[in-house]
Formats: structure tokens, C-alpha cells, sequence
């Protein structure tokens, strides 16, 4: 048995990962182990295959090849209680939010704990109140997802993604839909919750943020880890040509 | 030669568009549940069942409703049923409403956005939860104006009932034809009140249209 609490164990998994659209392959051999507790952010050119990788975590793609577990549970595609026993431990936040349009900011975000973990009505709004203040959004509760900012939306989907208590959170791209002057309250929450000990793995194009808030930086080429490190050594010690051309494009 | 009084002729017709107001509840209804039940089957990814009620859909739209009609009343009684011609006008046109509702549906849930399966997939709700809670209130508003527009369809599809023997408005009418010698006049009357049942849900599910794309 390993040691699910020891420092070295992998929360995330990936182990030899292929994955197929059609005739290309996007993903061609993926192998990452994400600690608890680690920060962990994905960058690299637009069809690198970074945010497919990120939804074959949650299962919202489909591998061909390879293994992938969280907690030490595999991902099972075919069976789909394994799945929903999976996707409580994964949290997702998406690029275009994905609020649900029809209920309050606070209906989103008790929806899922009272569907699925059964959570007493009063119980799951108390929580619901609490998440939102945590996210800066106090008294928001009953504003529809058309009446927030979009900053305030991706707060919102935050805090209902906090609100399964997930074990990894993964954050696909979440300030790209965002105009410039709200892209900072929402680092700011993530910010927040790296410092207080998620294991989050992240797709961004932020390399300001990815530097600061990373433990490590994993960058991603033509479906493969090309190369991997701390902050320091990705951004100020780039190893290889490919990489080194991915950040000189980004300072022009 | 007996002479009608014009009151005579409505009252009559209007005592037998009381039948085909509950043809078209019964299909409506029934053809609704079903047709509920056929949209999960359609969307829950199990092997086959969306390829069959595409199948379904494919059949009944794709022969005339007095065939089906037809088929059902004989079917049946070949079945050895006894059956009336209300209860087998019901059956179909249950049925083909099942099939056209089911199919009006489909358009909109595939008009909910494709996040909205993943956000809720990604927040471990199952099918069922994600179709009550997250698509269907969504669909729903899309679904609202088309399916108003299709009750229309089965109102004016219960007048073929008339040819299985069974007496609604039209069948009312052909009688009244028959006995005053006068055609004109009573299908005259006859479309006035398919008009007076029609023309408000047609204006309501059009006033339903432009408030959603208001």
C-alpha cells in the first residue's frame, strides 16, 4: 500500500497518456504526477494539447492509452459511477465560466452539493453564503449569472467548483474570456487558494501569474511534456530551443 | 324535407368539438409523456436507444397520420382488441405526437450550450440530475413556442378521426352535410370553430416567439 498522505504521493497520476482525434494524435504519451498541496501550471502554444490533457483529468475526454488515477482511484470511462465518484474529487473551472444561465449565483453554487452529496437545504445555502463571501462576492447570492461581471461570474464558478470540496481544481484557460481590467480579482482568488494548500493544476497563458503562484511549470509541445521545472528554471534557464522561442514570442 | 334550424347545426357541432378538444388533450398529454421519455432515451448515451427513437421519429414523420391511423385501428383489431374508435385515435395520435414533440425537443436541448453538459458533468451530477436541473429549465424556454405551435398540428390532426368512424368536429360536419344537403354551410361552420380552437394558440405561441427573441 502507499501512503496516501505522504509527501511524495501522487494525487494525479499520468501515466503514458495517448489520446486520439480521429487520425491525429493530440496527446502522445503523457506521464505527470501531481503532489498535494503542489501548484502546478501547464503553458505552451494553442494546440499543444494542453487543455485536452486537462479534460482527460475529469474525465470530459476520452484516452485511448495509458492511466490515469486521482487519489489513487483509476479513471474508469466506462463506468459511470466511477466517474461521479471521480468528479467529486476534481473540480473544474472553465474559460467561458459555464454558469447556469437560470438560477442565482448562489443556486449555482448549492446545486451540485445538495444533488449529489445530499446536503440539507439550510446546510448547503450556509455554505453557499459562506464560499461567496470567500470569493468577494457578499450579498451576490441571488444575482443571476446575466447581472454579474464576468470576473464576478468566474468567481461564482469558483466557488460552486469549491463548494464539492474537490481534492485537485483545474482551471482551463479561466481568465482568457476576460477583459484585461477583471483578469486580476480572479488570479486573486486562485491566488488565494494556492496559498492556503489546493493542489490546482492550470492551463494559463499568464506567465506573470504562473511564475509567482507556480511550484513547477510544466510546458507542453506537439502533444508531449517538452519540458518541465521550477518557475526559475523555465523562465529564466529555458533547456530548449523549442521553449525558449515559446517565451521569446510571448516578450515581443 | 326536415329543415335546420342554423342554432340546431352549431349546437350539434359544437357538442362534437367537445370530443375533439379531448382527442387532442389525450394526444397532447399523452403524447407529451412520451414523448419526455423518448428525449432522456435519446440523450442518455445508452447503446442503441438513440439510433431507435431516431428510427421512431423517422417512421411517423415520414407517413401520412391517416396511414397511421389506419394501421392502428385495424392493428389492433387484428390484435384481437376491441377497441373504439376513440381509444385507437387516441393510441395514434399519441403516438405521433410522441414522435414530432420528441423531435421538437431534441432541437432544444442541442441548442443548450455544450458547457453546460460539462460544467455539470464536471460537478459529478448524473444524467437524469443534469437533464432536470441544468438542460431541461434551458430548453424550456426555447421549447415553449414551438410546442404551443405544435398543439395546432394535432387539433387540426384529429379531424382525420373522422375516417375511423369516430365523431369529433369533422365527422359532425359530414353529417350534418348529409342531412341538410347543404355541405357548404356546415363545413363552413365546421372550419370556423377549428379556427376558434386554433387561431388563439396560434397567436399565443407567436406572442411566445417574439418575447423570447425580444
Amino acid at each position: 500500500m502507499t501512503d496516501t498522505n505522504s509527501p511524495d504521493f501522487a494525487l494525479v497520476d499520468i501515466r503514458g497518456l495517448h489520446k486520439r482525434f480521429g487520425s491525429t494524435e493530440v496527446l502522445k504519451g503523457i506521464d505527470l504526477q501531481v503532489r498535494r498541496k503542489e501548484v502546478v501550471c501547464i503553458i505552451g502554444k494553442s494546440g499543444s494539447g494542453k487543455s485536452t490533457l486537462l479534460r482527460c483529468i475529469n474525465g470530459l475526454e476520452t484516452f485511448e492509452q495509458g492511466s490515469l488515477s486521482i487519489d489513487g482511484q483509476a479513471l474508469r470511462h466506462g463506468d459511470r459511477n466511477a466517474m461521479r465518484e471521480l468528479r467529486q474529487q476534481v473540480g473544474m473551472i472553465f474559460q467561458s465560466f459555464n454558469l447556469f444561465p437560470h438560477l442565482g449565483a448562489g443556486r449555482n453554487v448549492m446545486l451540485a452539493p445538495s444533488l449529489v452529496k445530499g446536503l440539507p437545504k439550510e446546510e448547503s445555502r450556509a455554505r453557499a453564503q459562506a464560499l461567496l463571501a470567500r470569493v468577494g462576492l457578499d450579498g451576490m447570492f441571488d444575482r443571476l449569472p446575466d447581472q454579474l461581471s464576468g470576473g464576478q461570474q468566474q468567481r461564482v464558478a469558483i466557488a460552486r467548483a469549491l463548494a464539492m470540496a474537490p481534492s485537485v481544481l483545474l482551471c482551463d484557460e479561466i481568465t482568457s474570456a476576460l477583459d484585461p481590467e477583471l483578469v486580476g480579482e480572479v488570479l486573486q482568488v486562485v491566488e488565494m487558494l494556492a496559498d492556503e494548500g489546493m493542489t490546482l493544476i492550470l492551463v494559463t497563458h499568464e506567465m506573470a501569474f504562473a511564475r509567482k503562484v507556480s511550484d513547477r511549470i510544466v510546458f507542453m509541445h506537439q502533444g508531449l511534456i517538452h519540458e518541465s521545472g521550477s518557475p526559475d528554471d523555465i523562465f529564466k534557464h529555458p533547456k530548449t530551443p523549442e521553449l525558449q522561442q515559446f517565451l521569446s514570442a510571448l516578450r515581443d | 324535407m326536415v329543415q335546420f334550424a342554423l342554432w340546431d347545426i352549431f349546437t350539434f357541432l359544437l357538442g362534437a368539438m367537445r370530443w375533439t378538444v379531448l382527442l387532442s388533450l389525450i394526444a397532447f398529454v399523452g403524447g407529451g409523456v412520451l414523448g419526455m421519455g423518448l428525449l432522456f432515451l435519446r440523450f442518455a448515451q445508452w447503446r442503441g436507444a438513440g439510433i431507435a427513437v431516431a428510427w421512431y421519429v423517422q417512421i411517423f414523420q415520414g407517413t401520412p397520420l391517416l396511414m397511421q391511423l389506419f394501421l392502428v385501428y385495424f392493428g389492433l383489431a387484428l390484435l384481437g382488441m376491441d377497441t373504439s374508435p376513440l381509444v385507437s385515435a387516441a393510441i395514434c395520435l399519441t403516438l405521433y405526437a410522441s414522435a414530432y414533440l420528441t423531435e421538437i425537443w431534441r432541437g432544444c436541448v442541442n441548442s443548450v450550450h455544450r458547457g453546460q453538459w460539462e460544467a455539470s458533468a464536471s460537478l459529478a451530477l448524473d444524467f437524469t440530475q443534469q437533464m432536470r436541473h441544468v438542460i431541461l429549465p434551458q430548453a424550456a424556454r426555447v421549447a415553449i413556442a414551438p410546442t404551443v405551435g405544435f398543439m395546432v398540428q394535432i387539433i387540426k390532426g384529429t379531424a382525420l378521426a373522422s375516417v375511423i368512424g369516430f365523431v369529433e368536429l369533422t365527422k359532425a360536419g359530414q353529417m350534418i352535410s348529409n342531412a341538410t344537403y347543404q355541405p357548404f354551410l356546415a363545413y363552413t361552420f365546421v372550419g370556423l370553430l377549428y379556427f376558434a380552437l386554433c387561431y388563439p394558440l396560434s397567436r399565443w405561441s407567436q406572442k411566445l416567439e417574439s418575447h423570447r427573441l425580444a
